[in-house]
């Protein structure tokens, strides 16, 4: 009883970090239905600017809280800038192109980010896993389940900033704008509403959510490597599929599920199949049986297939 | 349709003739600008523009005579005078093809301006090179000096006449011209490949490759690749069978080396992967990003059954039995995958085939015995996979000498890549042409309108990825064999991209892109050992860049060259004129 409890914990907190980086695939798929396939790598970068910033900007010995928030801002700011790039050269020249242009386009993007990071990152390019500076330790035990203060850190950040998002699409104005400009972009348009920066703010707060899980990610494993989007990347994409891609819920929902999946799998399937070695196939095999029998996810509305 | 034509057009002699296309983008009417800037000035020598251009040509003739370099550690033979040697040998070329363009016919002029814009860049790229070797310009001699001025004089000659865009098309002439051209043409291309990877230097390779560039340049704005592209349609039986000879003979011109043969079959096995992906993403539409998984099961498949000591499986059947059986595993793979994703939007393909190459890759590290049934022995692989041998005791392995060379194992993998890159352009040649050929265009333009239509969009598009799948589960088969051992470790994402990339840079759904893009893939890193480590990271700019400024590729398909261009009306002289809107292709 006590592992399954453990499970579910470990399970929660991986599903946290899935539903922040789904977030920023679901948003901006909603409104331009583009697979921005570089966002993992946006996860990624964010990551090693919130590095950057510990090891190069910070003076040693900086209060470890007060160094949290500001690794934190920094992934955030490394992140946006970036996704910032991304949308005004690579995606927004391409955004009356035929379908597979934006789509080849987010992979070179990725590639690039990706080796730019292997290549270039400060001090001769980061070929092997980096440590992350760990900022909380210690633990505590409830009923014979072990969880780190780590663990607590991620899920409520996590969930307070899924509220927060959540508020911001249904009661500010330009949340709504962004509803709108989802649900029909032409119209939108001719409603006043500049969808153009609509879409700059989808990419925007998506890739602040995943510069924040960049750190997070660094945080709970302990190294950060120009690998860590690629995985993290389908699995969070997995995650938007499964929640129903486009819907802001259903993207957490789909993160938790798909965290504890993974977990369950690892734990739970009998024989040779289960343990760690497989547990990234376990996710997978979601993805493909919820497109099978659920395509539109657990929460989405089918779509209209739109040419 | 957006169809929205920049305010604020340049006026005066320079301005746009009508009908030619603004540049949508801010780098291409940066460009643009430059380029009317430019002619403004050089049309100031209007009238000395046959001193100018003869005395160019005369110093860049004289220059390539001349050393280049003052010391004698720059290679291809730029030290030495009285022969022009290398990267001078270019720089002739082109003058000579300049000084043929001048004032031949309508074109000439820009044909000229090309092809002296191309020498300098490569007598510029050269001096730089050579002055960054030797540390410092005092190292450039006399020959390469020479040959800076001189293009830029003959630059400034052809640039100073106005730009007439509009190049008739050139009389289709008789057929045995045409027939000429096309055996000399094949003759040159095979020339030209052996000439380039005989070339030892970086520095010289690139400069060579930015000469043929140019030189095509040229040779476009005369018409004359246009005209040849119609002479190989017109006689194309001709042309394949010229070209699959020349091919042919390559073992026999690297006399016994075994070097460049292993990368030839190794361009044979990835260009006849690449075409099948492009029957997937090039006429289907479908994009495929774990195509290189459909690959590794075929190559599991053949490295299993072929008898090797290693394999899990006590069964040896004859290759082309295992050829089918594995391209037949891959197909069903193909269709496993296809069958519940093809039926949704085509974005979730691209990220449920992500995903499949993952599973390959885990399971194939895993499949050892431990974590699952043993099938792959994990990371070790199947070694020791044994040479092909045919029924009359023909073995792959063996050296055999035919007219006088030695031809070795790679030699005979060769051809065998070659029958297999034949089959696989047929099948893709046959499908392109065919019912559904045309119904995979309909549903890659418009899959709704093809639904419409009454084509079964579901059923065909798992076909492509069917058939898609079992050509690169047959090359899997045979490259077990060449490679000797198949192991996790080839059968990465990063592999995948690299055939992505060929589709794309060389031109989705054609086969002279496929060819040209394989081509390009494999034997760049091997040439410039600099840009071996940053593949990837080259490729990847070059996806965005591609996708960018000429999505359809380097020899685009006409068809997908409209799609592509349909809302800027630049890419062809029959589109609407500005302003008025443009018909979807």
């Amino acid at each position: 009883m006590s592992q399954f409890a453990q499970q579910l914990v470990n399970g929660v907190v991986l599903g946290a970090l899935y539903g922040l980086i789904a977030l920023g695939y679901t948003m901006v798929y909603g409104i331009i239905q583009l697979i921005n396939f570089a966002h993992g790598e946006v996860f990624m970068v964010g990551a090693f600017g919130g590095l950057a910033f510990q090891r190069y900007v910070l003076p040693d010995g900086t209060p470890a809280g007060i160094a949290l928030v500001l690794v934190l801002l920094a992934a955030i700011m490394t992140s946006v800038a970036t996704a910032l790039v991304i949308e005004r050269f690579a995606y927004r020249p391409l955004r009356n192109a035929p379908r597979l242009a934006p789509l080849i386009t987010a992979i070179g993007v990725s590639l690039f980010l990706q080796e730019m990071v292997r290549l270039y990152y400060f001090g001769g390019g980061a070929k092997n896993e980096q440590n992350f500076p760990q900022y909380i330790t210690g633990g505590f035990r409830v009923a014979g389940v072990r969880v780190s203060y780590i663990d607590l850190f991620v899920v409520i950040v996590a969930i307070g900033l899924m509220l927060a998002l959540s508020a911001f699409v249904r009661k500010s104005r330009t949340g709504k704008a962004m509803q709108a400009t989802a649900q029909d972009r032409d119209t939108a348009q001719l409603m006043g509403i500049n969808t153009d920066r609509i879409i700059v703010v989808a990419f925007i707060l998506g890739a602040a959510l995943a510069g924040v899980a960049g750190v997070m990610q660094g945080l709970q494993v302990g190294t950060v490597g120009f690998k860590m989007g690629f995985l993290a990347g389908i699995k969070a994409f997995t995650a938007a599929v499964l929640g129903g891609i486009g819907n802001i819920a259903g993207a957490v929902l789909g993160g938790f599920v798909l965290g504890l999946v993974e977990v369950m799998a690892t734990q739970y399937v009998p024989g040779r199949f289960g343990g760690g070695a497989w547990k990234d196939v376990w996710a997978f095999v979601v993805l493909i049986v919820i497109l099978v029998f659920r395509p539109q996810g657990l929460l989405g509305e089918r779509v209209v297939n739109r040419a | 349709m957006s169809n929205v034509v920049p305010s604020g057009q340049p006026t005066g002699p320079y301005a746009p003739t009508p009908g030619r296309a603004q540049p949508a983008s801010p780098v291409g009417r940066v460009v643009r600008q430059a380029s009317d800037g430019w002619h403004e000035f050089a049309g100031r020598f209007d009238a000395q523009r046959v001193p100018l251009a003869g005395a160019g040509a005369a110093l860049v003739v004289a220059g390539s005579f001349l050393p280049w370099a003052a010391f004698s550690g720059f290679p291809g033979k730029m030290t030495l005078s009285g022969y022009p040697g290398g990267v001078r040998a270019y720089c002739l070329a082109l003058v000579v093809f300049a000084a043929f363009a001048f004032h031949r016919r309508a074109g000439g002029d820009a044909a000229g301006e090309v092809a002296s814009l191309g020498m300098l860049v490569v007598t510029l790229y050269t001096v730089l090179a050579i002055a960054v070797e030797g540390g410092g310009l005092v190292n450039v001699a006399v020959g390469g000096w020479l040959c800076l001025v001189g293009s830029v004089l003959l630059l400034a000659a052809f640039g100073s006449q106005p730009r007439d865009e509009v190049v008739e098309p050139l009389p289709p002439g008789s057929v045995w011209l045409q027939l000429l051209a096309i055996v000399v043409v094949i003759g040159l291309m095979l020339m030209l490949v052996v000439e380039g990877l005989s070339i030892e230097a970086s520095n010289q390779f690139v400069a060579f490759l930015v000469a043929i560039a140019f030189f095509l340049l040229a040779a476009a704005r005369v018409g004359v690749t246009a005209w040849f592209q119609a002479a190989s349609e017109r006689q194309r039986m001709i042309t394949i069978v010229a070209a699959l000879l020349s091919a042919a003979v390559f073992p026999f011109t690297q006399a016994g080396s075994n070097y460049w043969l292993r990368v030839a079959a190794s361009v044979g096995v990835f260009a006849a992967v690449v075409v099948g992906l492009n029957i997937v993403v090039g006429l289907a539409g479908l994009l495929d990003l774990g195509y290189v998984a459909f690959f590794g099961v075929g190559a599991y498949v053949g490295a299993s059954l072929s008898g090797a000591e290693a394999s899990n499986l006590d069964v040896h059947l004859p290759f082309l039995v295992v050829l089918v059986i594995g391209a037949l595993v891959a197909a069903g793979f193909g269709i496993a995958i296809g069958a519940p994703t093809l039926r949704l939007r085509g974005d979730y393909l691209a990220i449920v085939t992500l995903a499949f190459g993952e599973i390959f890759r885990i399971a194939a590290n895993n499949l050892d015995g431990t974590a699952g049934p043993k099938i792959t022995n994990g990371p070790n692989g199947i070694p020791g996979v044994p040479n092909l041998e045919l029924p009359g005791g023909f073995n792959f392995g063996d050296s055999h000498e035919l007219f006088g060379i030695e031809l070795a194992y790679f030699a005979n993998y060769f051809w065998a890549e070659l029958v297999l890159l034949v089959f696989v352009i047929l099948v893709f040649v046959r499908l392109n042409n065919s019912r559904v050929g045309r119904a995979w265009v309909a549903i890659r333009e418009d899959e709704t309108a093809a639904a419409a239509m009454g084509v079964n969009t579901t059923r065909l598009k798992l076909l492509a990825f069917a058939i898609g799948a079992f050509l690169a589960g047959a090359a899997g088969t045979l490259n077990a064999h060449l490679t000797t051992q198949v192991s996790p470790d080839s059968y990465k994402f990063d592999e995948s991209i690299l055939l992505l990339a060929a589709v794309v840079l060389g031109g989705m759904g054609t086969i002279g892109g496929a060819l040209l893009g394989s081509a390009a893939i494999v034997v760049i890193p091997e040439k410039l050992r600099f840009v071996e480590e940053k593949r990837i990271l080259l490729f990847g700019v070059a996806l965005i860049l591609m996708m960018r400024f000429r999505p359809e590729g380097i020899v685009p398909n006409k068809r997908r060259q409209r799609e592509f261009h349909d809302d800027t009306s630049g890419a062809d002289a029959t589109s609407a004129p500005p302003g008025s809107p443009v018909a979807t292709a």
